[in-house]
């Protein structure tokens, strides 16, 4: 096996062995399919149109994409740093690049097997309707999940431990869940809920989904501040990950 | 003899503070080299340099005839380092970390746990491992790949005196296979037991080079004798004895300070009726530890005489 392969494939052992990683990423999105596709009647007014539980497919998606960003990858990351994993890896043969390059990788798949047992599970209870712009639903998942993943590296190279990682990521990740689309529809929120979600970055992914999917209109807004977000993310943790040498 | 580390005028600052002070030594291949000194003296980050994990403010370095801050790639394949204070992931397995870090050979890895006693873990994890069995790990993993240098910061930490020594006569093997050797230790016995050469720091600076055996003679060089006298004995009767500098009354007890050669001419002097002497006679030869200390401080001899002397047990009987 290559380096890089064998250096990817330990790291998905290493995530998919972590408790929480398990809970949040895989458990907790299933739980939240079967929770809220069953709490609203079919004929609800507040779904711009659409069914309650065809609504909420786009926000499992942003549940699990907000998992892997906020809670898997910055707590990984700030326990290597601050247990000196880092370093080891800094003397070892692999270059600088090769330990972010694995946890994109890995993180990329662990997405996509993440959203495939939700929308296997959705299916079988629920029933998925057919997306109306396939592609266009792959490049907003692709690219939340991108954004997401930038996210998580920079958190995990800026937070100095594991517990302040855990601590933080999920001060961001319930509110992102509950206004990300998760909670209750924007058009069941008052103005002012419903302007707060806007500055919600996961807003932006599930939206950036649900569009496309739903023929809800066309998330160009939505994709733009996808990738300003990705940008600012990726800027960040080359920054940071430049400025831990020396 | 082929220099394998070259270090000359090395400066790190951390801000205001100099954490290393144009620092200077070479190592020759195949000999086991030890960094000394007190926590913060500037051993570790005179090592960081050296391996490329942190970049000098200025000074000349040169490991395998190759710049760490330019040829870093290249070294990492030819260098071995055991680091301070750095862990593995909680749940990665022993066999898993030695083929992630090692060229992904299984049978060259077998043969590795095999070597480093680590073949019935293979399937623990990192977090299961005892102190000791960590540490077999970590040099195991800075033995990967065949280093032609390797590097081991305070490679017995924490270790019981049994580990220690498994892991001194690791060290020894390592040398044995060809490997030039640098050991950051503030163990002076450790040193004493494993190193050819010593250098000494203090405040950043390497305050003085050499075998242990130099650094003694010339750093401390007082043997101390200790005992309770018969009530009979008179003590001015050993200070004109070969080798004695200074006699000392602690309470019941004589303290007898000077070179070596006074062991044999104060005990024979102690020797009652009975040919049998004191039963809390205790000797105390000069050490590294001495010759540390004696660095370190800075204190003048006299004062050194009393610390050493001070080391040797009071109550003892």
């Amino acid at each position: 096996m290559r380096p890089l392969l064998r250096l990817a494939v330990t790291e998905m052992k290493l995530f998919v062995r972590e408790p929480m990683v398990v809970t949040f990423v895989f458990a907790f999105p299933v739980l939240t399919v079967l929770v809220l596709g069953g709490v609203f009647d079919d004929d609800d007014p507040n779904f711009e149109g659409a069914l309650p539980s065809d609504y909420y497919i786009a926000a499992y998606i942003g549940v699990v994409i907000a998992a892997i960003g906020l809670v898997m990858l910055p707590v990984h990351l700030a326990s290597y740093r601050e247990r000196g994993v880092l370093r080891r890896f800094d003397v070892s043969r692999y270059p600088r690049w090769a330990l972010p390059a694995a946890w994109i990788l890995v993180a990329t798949i662990i997405t996509a097997v993440a959203i495939t047992v939700l929308l296997v599970t959705s299916h079988l209870v629920y029933g998925l309707p057919a997306p109306d712009n396939l592609l266009g639903v792959i490049v907003g998942t692709l690219l939340g999940a991108f954004t997401f993943i930038s996210i998580g590296i920079a958190l995990g190279m800026a937070l100095p431990s594991a517990r302040s990682a855990q601590g933080l990521g999920m001060l961001l990740f319930f509110p992102f869940f509950l206004l990300g689309g998760a909670g209750p529809p924007p058009d069941a929120m008052g103005d002012p809920m419903s302007s707060i979600t806007n500055v919600v970055p996961l807003t932006h992914v599930v939206r950036a989904i649900q569009e496309p999917w739903l023929d809800l209109g066309t998330p160009t807004g939505h994709l733009a501040v996808l990738v300003a977000l990705a940008v600012a993310a990726t800027a960040g943790w080359v920054t940071l990950s430049a400025r831990s040498a020396g | 003899m082929t220099m394998v580390i070259e270090v000359e005028g090395l400066t790190k600052r951390y801000g205001a503070h100099v954490a290393v002070d144009g620092v200077g030594f070479t190592v020759t291949e195949g000999e086991i080299f030890g960094i000394l000194g007190v926590n913060g003296a500037g051993k570790t980050t005179t090592v960081e340099c050296l391996q490329g994990l942190r970049r000098p403010d200025s000074g000349r370095m040169r490991v395998l005839g190759l710049d760490p801050r330019t040829a870093g790639s290249q070294l990492r394949a030819r260098v071995g380092s055991q680091l301070q204070e750095s862990a593995l992931p909680d749940r990665l397995r022993v066999d898993e970390a030695i083929l992630l870090f090692g060229d992904g050979d299984r049978r060259s890895a077998d043969r590795l746990l095999e070597t480093w006693n680590l073949a019935a873990l293979r399937r623990s994890s990192f977090a299961s491992l005892s102190g000791g069995q960590r540490q077999r790990l970590f040099i195991a993993l800075a033995l990967l790949n065949e280093p032609k240098v390797v590097f081991f910061d305070e490679l017995t930490q924490g270790l019981d005196p049994l580990a220690r020594g498994e892991v001194w006569n690791a060290i020894g093997d390592v040398r044995d296979q060809g490997a030039t050797v640098v050991l950051v230790t503030h163990f002076m016995d450790e040193a004493e037991a494993l190193c050819d050469r010593v250098a000494v720091m203090r405040g950043g600076r390497v305050v003085d080079t050499g075998t242990p055996a130099d650094l003694i003679a010339r750093h401390a060089h007082l043997t101390t004798v200790t005992f309770t006298p018969p009530v009979s004995f008179d003590p001015a009767t050993l200070t004109d004895l070969p080798g004695v500098d200074n006699v000392e009354r602690h309470g019941e007890r004589l303290r007898v300070i000077g070179t070596n050669q006074l062991i044999a001419p104060v005990c024979a002097a102690v020797l009652g009726d009975d040919q049998l002497g004191p039963p809390d006679l205790r000797v105390h030869h000069p050490d590294l530890e001495d010759a540390l200390i004696a660095l370190v401080s800075g204190l003048d001899p006299e004062q050194r005489s009393e610390r050493a002397a001070g080391r040797t047990p009071q109550g003892a009987s």
